[in-house]
């Protein structure tokens, strides 16, 4: 019985919308940052290994792969912030109307793109 | 208040406070991740910056413990399962951000 309990979202059944993509990318950036934490956590405890070993990390980090998971950390960052103030706010009421929701939704995908590239240039002293 | 309800309101204020906490943490990720050593060691031996990550850690491990306990709310039917799932995900929760947090304040 237990496992006849119907599971939700069918999200093989309804047709994509802009709020269910942000809603599933939601989730999605969600679990991608805490496994993205965890490294972090991994790089910062690598540090008491000393210099030598750091080489390493250093390596990584300064390759293509390794901007390239940076920057997609600051975008998954963005995307998760963005996303939880679109929730904040319609945890307050607002923002239910179906243009409305369209509207945050994009807010969400577009403004995190350029919150990345707004990250990326404070962290590197563009401004 | 039922449990469901103070999850809910748990999360909610985690995440008022985790916002904030993001874009510090971000912005100076992009600022030292590709340094050498000494720039990185300097930067989390710096006393507020030590006391923001550890801060930042544990809402980010709390507020993803909840979050994806919700996830496995809704995609696991298993009871049992469920349970293991959900005892894994507090245990990794805890001892993770503890001892980054430990091996953090040795740093000098």
């Amino acid at each position: 019985m237990e496992d006849k309990r119907p599971l939700s979202p069918h999200i093989n059944i309804y047709k994509w919308h802009i709020s269910s993509l942000v809603s599933i990318s939601h989730r999605i950036t969600g679990i991608i940052n805490i496994i993205a934490i965890t490294l972090v956590c991994v790089w910062v405890s690598w540090l008491i290994l000393g210099e030598t070993k750091y080489d390493l990390i250093n390596f990584f980090f300064n390759s293509f792969l390794g901007k390239f998971v940076a920057i997609g950390l600051a975008w998954s960052f963005s995307f998760q912030i963005l996303s939880e103030i679109r929730h904040l706010i319609m945890d307050m009421g607002y923002g239910y109307e179906l243009k409305t929701t369209r509207i945050t939704g994009l807010m969400v995908i577009f403004g995190s793109l350029i919150l990345t590239i707004l990250f990326y240039l404070i962290g590197k002293n563009f401004f | 208040m039922n449990l469901a309800t103070k999850k809910w309101v748990f999360l909610k204020l985690s995440s008022i406070i985790l916002v904030p906490l993001m874009f510090w943490f971000i912005i100076n990720f992009i600022s030292v991740y590709d340094g050498d050593y000494s720039e990185v060691i300097s930067f989390f031996s710096n006393k507020t910056n030590k006391f923001l990550f550890s801060i930042f850690l544990i809402f980010a491990y709390f507020f993803s413990a909840i979050s994806i306990s919700e996830v496995f709310e809704d995609y696991i039917s298993n009871e049992k399962t469920k349970y293991v799932a959900n005892r894994l995900l507090y245990i990794s929760a805890i001892i993770i951000p503890l001892l980054t947090i430990i091996i953090l304040l040795n740093l000098k």
